[in-house]
């Protein structure tokens, strides 16, 4: 169960790690659009899978663990979307007496301009 | 140094061996790190949302923060997790002195982190990007850049607290290791370093969606 982890593994996976950075730095320079934050974030969600398999020795964990880690993942996905499916489906009305200064009255002053 | 007393390996009365019992504190601290997880999703929804009711507003402000900087304690911050895997290797293979150097070298990795944070605060604050005090941004994007900063200084500071007691945590075990053997010590150095890399999962999230927002605009 206590596998130690070769020193070879562990650089490699940090040589892994430091590529993905000078990835996601190197694109994020170039006109994609959409793509920019789609690409941040699988190279995110990369670098945070490598940590947790190879660092945080998931690899070698119980299933309980495991099941601890993915719920967690899991749970998070379904807050976001409960709180989404309320925040993204608002229409920001304005009262008269928000300013401009207000916040919550940005999105249509943003879309204004 | 003497030579640290030899490791007595005897699990406490709840558990029926060594192995259960650090089973057991595996689980604990992933869960743990669940309940964290839960404590920064907040920010990263109130990031999303911001992202996509005031896009144009984030992009602006995220070209505004230090990029080199950002990118280079990205760098450091992934490092100290290889020093960190390491010095737990070391513990379980029993080596005294590597283990302790290492863990130091962890640390010392984390307060440079910390160090080159606080440089970028004290020019973020002198570039007036820090929100209620005395703000200043391109008008038509002022509001939604000083949501951005607001969440980008609750963001980092956060991740700051959060490495500040990782940076404990490794030293607490490099001065322990003067009395307990490295091989006794490691089932709790695994758990520090659990946390240690957490919170660099953390900052893998947070240097794209704070430093590389339209960067290329």
């Amino acid at each position: 169960m206590n596998t130690i982890p070769p020193v070879r593994t562990l650089v490699l996976v940090w040589v892994s790690l430091l590529t993905w950075l000078a990835l996601t730095t190197a694109t994020s320079y170039l006109h994609l659009g959409l793509g920019n934050t789609l690409i941040n974030l699988v190279i995110a969600a990369i670098k945070l899978a490598l940590i947790a398999w190879f660092f945080m020795h998931l690899r070698h964990s119980d299933a309980a663990v495991r099941l601890a880690a993915g719920a967690a993942v899991l749970f998070l996905f379904f807050l976001a979307f409960l709180s989404f499916s309320d925040f993204l489906t608002r229409s920001v009305l304005v009262a008269p007496w928000q300013g401009a200064d207000n916040f919550i009255g940005q999105p249509a002053q943003e879309a204004a301009h | 140094m003497s030579a640290p007393a030899p490791a007595i390996e005897e699990a406490s009365e709840q558990f029926e061996s060594i192995e259960q019992q650090r089973a057991a504190a595996e689980l604990g601290m992933w869960v743990f790190l669940a309940t964290e997880l839960m404590f920064f999703a907040p920010l990263f929804l109130g990031y999303s949302y911001g992202r996509w009711a005031l896009g144009a507003s984030f992009a602006a402000a995220s070209r505004h923060t230090d990029v080199v900087i950002g990118t280079a304690n990205t760098a450091i911050l992934l490092t100290s997790s290889l020093f960190m895997a390491l010095a737990l290797r070391a513990a379980q293979l029993g080596q005294q002195r590597a283990t302790r150097a290492l863990l130091l070298i962890t640390a010392a990795l984390g307060m440079t982190f910390l160090a080159l944070k606080g440089l970028e605060y004290y020019d973020e604050w002198r570039e007036h990007l820090v929100p209620w005090l005395d703000f200043r941004f391109e008008p038509r994007y002022v509001h939604g850049a000083a949501l951005f900063y607001f969440l980008y200084f609750g963001m980092t500071g956060l991740h700051a607290v959060h490495l500040t007691i990782g940076i404990g945590i490794a030293c607490v075990f490099a001065l322990r290791l003067r009395w307990y053997a490295a091989k006794r010590l490691s089932r709790q150095i695994e758990i520090g370093a659990l946390y240690w890399h957490f919170v660099d999962g953390i900052w893998v999230f947070l240097y794209p969606i704070l430093y590389l927002v339209e960067r290329h605009g």
